[in-house]
Parts: C-alpha cells; sequence; structure tokens
C-alpha cells in the first residue's frame, strides 16, 4: 500500500471539517486552530513544542515517563506536619533554624540579626489546608556582606536518583510553589549539589505584595556530578529570603556550574527588612521533568510517616504517661525502650524538655527531669528503630516494671536525626 | 550530671554498662542534646569538626 497525503485542505470558517490558518495550525472542528493541532475548540491539542493537552483521557493503558505517584521529593510541601509545635521561634544567625513545619528549616549566618515567629497558617490558596508563615518578628534592615538568609529543605541523595543527576540522560528538575510574598521584585531560587559543589539559580518575580501567586521554574539537567546514592545530604532546595553582597554581586548563575557564592542570589529582595513583613508560602513540589504537574497531596499519614523518619517526638501534660514501657535495673537506674513509628534516617540525638517526669510502675521513681534521661544504646546503625534511654534516680523496686509518664504540662521528649 | 561551664561537649558513659555511648551537648538554654555515637548524625559530625579543631570534650563522669 502507497503513502497517502491529504492535500485538500478545506477552508472555512465554521465549525466544521479540516482547518489550517495562514501559521499552519491545523483545526479539525474547530472554529480557529490555537495550537499546531486543535480538534473541537481545546478538547485536544498539540503545542509548538509537542506538548498535549486533553480535556479527559480514558485509556486503558498509560505508560509515562513520569512517574504518576511520588512524583514531589519534597516532604511536607503542603506544611501540615508540625511535630516540634507552631509558633516556633528561628533566629537567622543559626545555621539549622528548624521552622514549625517539618522538614523546613532557615539558615543564614552568624551576623544575620533577623528574627522569625514560624507557624502553621489557614492563610492559603485554594485546594490548601495551610501553608508556612515566616513572620519576621526582628528586621534586619541592612544586609551585612556575608548574610544570606534562606528557606530550605536537605535531600538524601538515595531519594534523587530518579534525576539521573550525573548521567548522559540527565532530566530537568521543574519546582513549583504557592507564595505570598511582602515585598515586590526578584526572589531567588537555588538548586544546590552538596556532593559535587554544583548549583544552579533561577528567579521568580512578585508582582504585588501580599498576594498569593503560583510559580513554576525548570531548572535545566546536569549531567554532571551523580548524587551519592546513600542516606547522607546530598542536595538542598533554597528560598532566598535576603543576600548580602557576597551573595549577589555578580552575575546570576542559571546552568549547573561549580558553586561561585556571589552568583547565587542576585537580584533577590529583602524579604526581612520589616517586622511588618510576613512570608507565606505552601504547595512546594519538586519532580523530574519539564513540566509542573498538580500538587501532589499525600494522606497525612503518609507525610508524617515520611517527616519521622528525620525526627519524632512524644509530647504530653502533667498526669500523662508516655507509652514507652521502662523497667526499674535496679533502685536508681530507670531504662526505658522506645520504639520508633518509622525506622529513622540515622541513630537520632535525643533531647529532652526541663520538665518532671516519672518511672510509673508499682513503686514510681522520683520525679526527674525529661533532660535528664540520655541515651543508653540503640539497635541498629542501619535504618535505626528503636533507642535505649536511661536515667538515674530514687525510690523504685529492682525488678518492677512501668512506663514513663510526664509530671508537668509541655514535656517533650526529641528524636532527631535531622540532615 | 555535673557540667562544666567551660565545655561545650561532655563524653557520656551509659549508666547501666559504664561504657561511652554518647555526647552530651548543653545547648545553653536548659537542653541538653544526647548525640549518639554515629558518623550520619549530623549532630555527631559537627562534634567530630569541633575536635578536628583542636578541641576537647570534658571527660565522663
Amino acid at each position: 500500500m502507497s503513502d497517502i497525503r491529504f492535500e485538500g485542505w478545506l477552508h472555512r470558517s465554521g465549525t466544521g471539517g479540516v482547518y489550517q490558518d495562514s501559521a499552519g495550525n491545523v483545526g479539525i472542528a474547530s472554529t480557529q486552530p490555537k495550537t499546531s493541532l486543535d480538534i473541537q475548540n481545546g478538547a485536544f491539542q498539540v503545542g509548538p513544542a509537542g506538548i498535549c493537552t486533553v480535556t479527559t483521557v480514558k485509556s486503558t493503558n498509560i505508560v509515562n515517563s513520569t512517574q504518576l505517584s511520588h512524583r514531589n521529593v519534597i516532604r511536607n510541601g503542603h506544611m501540615q506536619i508540625i511535630q516540634r509545635g507552631s509558633p516556633l521561634t528561628v533566629n537567622a544567625n543559626i545555621a539549622r533554624g528548624r521552622c514549625a513545619a517539618d522538614g523546613w528549616e532557615i539558615s543564614s549566618d552568624t551576623n544575620g540579626t533577623a528574627v522569625f515567629s514560624t507557624s502553621k497558617s489557614t492563610d492559603t490558596p485554594n485546594g490548601f489546608g495551610s501553608s508556612l508563615k515566616l513572620d519576621v518578628t526582628t528586621a534586619d534592615t541592612s544586609i551585612a556582606s556575608d548574610v544570606g538568609t534562606r528557606l530550605l529543605q536537605r535531600f538524601e541523595g538515595q531519594d534523587l536518583q530518579a534525576f539521573k543527576k550525573g548521567s548522559s540522560d540527565a532530566l530537568q528538575w521543574t519546582l513549583s510553589f504557592h507564595v505570598k510574598s511582602p515585598k515586590t521584585g526578584t526572589h531567588c531560587i537555588e538548586l544546590l549539589d552538596i556532593d559535587n559543589g554544583r548549583s544552579v539559580s533561577a528567579t521568580y518575580t512578585v508582582s504585588q505584595a501580599d498576594t498569593w501567586q503560583y510559580v513554576t521554574n525548570t531548572f535545566p539537567a546536569d549531567t554532571t556530578g551523580a548524587l551519592d546514592n546513600d542516606n547522607a545530604q546530598s542536595f538542598i532546595i533554597i528560598w532566598w529570603l535576603a543576600a548580602g553582597s557576597n551573595f549577589s554581586s555578580g552575575t546570576l548563575n542559571t546552568t549547573w556550574n561549580t558553586r561561585v557564592e556571589a552568583n547565587r542570589a542576585v537580584g533577590q529582595v529583602n524579604v526581612t527588612d520589616s517586622t511588618d513583613n510576613n512570608f507565606y508560602i505552601t504547595g512546594c513540589q519538586l519532580e523530574v521533568g519539564s513540566e509542573a504537574t498538580p500538587f501532589e497531596h499525600r494522606t497525612f499519614g503518609e507525610e508524617l510517616a515520611h517527616c519521622q523518619r528525620y525526627f519524632f517526638n512524644v509530647t504530653g501534660n502533667n498526669g500523662q504517661r508516655t507509652n514507652i514501657p521502662a523497667f526499674a535495673n535496679s533502685s536508681t537506674d530507670c531504662r526505658a525502650m522506645v520504639s520508633f513509628p518509622t525506622p529513622m534516617r540515622a541513630v537520632p540525638t535525643f533531647s529532652g524538655s526541663a520538665t518532671n517526669m516519672v518511672f510509673d510502675s508499682a513503686d514510681d521513681s522520683a520525679t526527674f527531669l525529661c533532660s535528664a534521661l540520655q541515651q543508653g544504646g540503640y539497635l541498629s546503625n542501619d535504618s535505626p528503630h528503636g533507642m535505649l534511654i536511661e536515667v538515674s534516680t530514687s525510690s523504685m523496686t529492682a525488678g518492677q516494671s512501668g512506663v514513663l509518664e510526664f509530671r508537668a504540662n509541655s514535656g517533650e521528649l526529641n528524636f532527631s536525626a535531622e540532615l | 550530671m555535673a557540667w562544666s561551664q567551660t565545655k561545650t561537649y561532655k563524653l557520656c558513659n551509659s549508666i547501666s554498662t559504664g561504657e561511652l555511648c554518647s555526647v552530651m551537648k548543653d545547648n545553653g538554654n536548659g537542653r541538653f542534646l544526647s548525640i549518639p555515637l554515629d558518623e550520619e548524625n549530623t549532630d555527631y559530625q559537627e562534634y567530630l569538626a569541633w575536635v578536628a579543631e583542636g578541641n576537647t570534650a570534658e571527660a565522663a563522669d
């Protein structure tokens, strides 16, 4: 059978037939084709870049290069999980200032003077239940040269292998998010490859202050520098909030290159210049490919479990038991076994609040501070799933079992394996 | 636990076994971090960097 070429184009202004306009766009049953191929006035469109837009897809078999679930590598991108509580104060002059929302931190430099009250907010765009609010409570009106204040999230390299970074078929990175900034003008975002010392930056423009806007940006693929396939920190995604000249005096680095400090945040406005400023963000998604897909709403439980890989705490008020079983190893040595709800990234750091608790047993121990508990050993370095904590106290009877119990309000036992 | 105000870190033995099992860090706000001897733990990495700068933790009780 020989090839057949249809050359009898039907030129008409109605909605039927096949129609080609002067730009070469072809419409089928369309009044005026708006893309390279337009069927039924936009019901099915193929754009100039080969992007297909379809109103509804019904299929018995889909083969996708972009995965249908777990596209979003950012955890807690919708800011629902707040295990540390909300609000939470963060000083910009510490290396890892944990925000109220799990997985998010503010980092700057020792000379940064801004202070934020971070909280889970109900001020959101439609379709989201929460956002992260950064309320500037101490302003930094004159940014020192070495101050780079940024909101960020850190990643394990093993969670980013799908981007094929460092290979000949490396893939693009598309970031999308909703933001409400108090400042108009240029804001910088950045991807940072820790393993190979490389970075790429981009900007988005806020045209109207204190107004939600949806931002998408596709970063180029990087064929240089593979990310380690392990549980250590390999990668950081950054939203800049303020940038001193050390970070902004060069030319913005919009392709993957060896990191040059001066090229990281060129043009960044100062979001921290007034205590009137509130910066909101939610719906953060980083995914493989050139197109931003709708935000992937994972369940609260699924997102919580993901966050508990990095941080887990037990909280309670006076008289509430922790469900952490313990026993009196002697009359003065109390040992408790904590089981983590999900295996953690690494053996966690333990810290307790300066509030009272007891070993609740047939013969209760004397009260002791949660902060007096210390590590006594852990079960495994390979995805740790539990830890022994112990304390020296008194009034116990050796051999009795029981449970740790808070004897003051706002008690906390924290386990942190953050990156 | 007894704590010298001149040190940031203090080595810590297990109460029951007496063996070194963690490093305590005074956060200065009534909070103490009990840091495991795990090189994948970022607090322990920070401690090792502090030691590499020539500092020495307070000995365990």
